[in-house]
């Protein structure tokens, strides 16, 4: 005799356990998470360095990548608290992996945890970590139709970060198409352009995560 | 290749529900996957079947269920799909996500062992 069962359970419900378990530790500490995601060579770790040269903000960094600590030496360098997970070969972080990594953090002394994903648009976007929000980086170079391309992405981010912008005037990049395809995917996300290198977009870029975290030290209380 | 971390999810929860409420054998799973997750049905398909080759799900059929987009306006309350964008009858940019982001297990259909 076979027979239907109704389930309607989340594919990642084992997943989302975790990821809802660091949002509420993070709740109550009044810490904010952010998850950045871009392509490899897109200036995520340019990007946090300059932030924490910036010295606005106290942080910590969870780096995800395949293989190295390349990336977690760079940030070391500017004492910044950081721990690197290498997930030989895995495309993206997953929350259990995250929340292991967080107790080798002082979380208690800290403004912002960001989350360095792995390189990649398409599956780090798929994996809850528990953040408050996501952070999508494009780069210039990489050309303005990459927004419909990976829609999840887009579309998922509070955040969208058009970095190396500084390479506007060498590139073809269709800058109407990327205004309109993100207004289309994504009408309430703060757009900002970014050229890390000069400094350009990093005052807004620190103003943003100045008033999350305001905001969320607000609501610990 | 996200479909093998999806899989292995979908897996485990099989496994345990099946243990649980000790069916005999799950033949087959109905998911709803949101246009949005960009989940290829066929790789989801092959990984399905190379990671259950040797356990109790062997043979399980996977039916994948693709949930078109849909918005709703929070400032007038209509409702749209295609890709998104602002209201098109208000033009505001305040919308909620009603559909397109599912990763859900619907419903599986089981054999009941013999009573």
């Amino acid at each position: 005799m076979n027979k239907i069962v109704t389930i309607q359970q989340s594919i990642m419900a084992e997943d989302e356990k975790f990821a809802d378990a660091i949002r509420a530790d993070n709740g109550k500490r009044g810490l904010l998470m952010v998850n950045l995601i871009g392509s490899p060579g897109c200036g995520k770790t340019t990007l946090l360095e300059k932030t924490a040269e910036a010295r606005r903000l106290s942080f910590a960094v969870i780096e995800g990548d395949l293989a190295t600590s390349r990336d977690a030496e760079r940030l070391a360098k500017h004492d910044i608290p950081v721990v690197q997970v290498n997930t030989h070969g895995g495309c993206h972080l997953e929350a259990n992996v995250v929340q292991k990594a967080m107790e080798a953090l002082p979380l208690d002394t800290l403004d912002v945890l960001f989350v360095e994903n792995v390189g990649n648009l398409v599956c780090p976007a798929e994996f809850d970590l528990g953040e408050d929000f996501k952070v999508a980086l494009l780069s210039t170079p990489e050309g303005a139709d990459k927004p419909l391309k990976y829609p999840y992405l887009f579309t998922s981010s509070e955040v969208i970060l058009l970095t190396k912008a500084d390479l506007l005037p060498y590139l073809n990049f269709d800058m109407d198409m990327f205004t309109r395809d993100v207004a289309h995917l994504n009408p309430s996300a703060k757009t900002v352009h970014v050229d890390s290198l000069s400094g350009r977009g990093l005052d807004e870029w620190l103003a943003i995560l100045e008033e999350r975290v305001r905001e969320k030290k607000a609501h610990a209380l | 290749m996200h479909e093998f971390s999806l899989v292995e999810s979908i897996v485990d929860s099989l496994l345990t529900m099946q243990q649980d409420a000790g069916w005999r054998r799950i033949v087959q799973v109905q998911l709803r996957v949101g246009v949005l997750r960009q989940v290829f049905p066929d790789i989801l398909s092959f990984a399905f079947e190379t990671v259950t080759r040797g356990t109790p799900l062997e043979g399980t059929k996977l039916v994948v269920e693709e949930v078109p987009l849909a918005f709703r306006c929070l400032d007038c309350g209509t409702t749209w799909g295609d890709e998104g964008g602002t209201c098109p009858c208000c033009g505001s940019i305040q919308r909620e996500t009603l559909a397109g982001m599912e990763l859900i297990i619907q419903s599986l259909e089981v054999e009941e062992p013999p009573s």
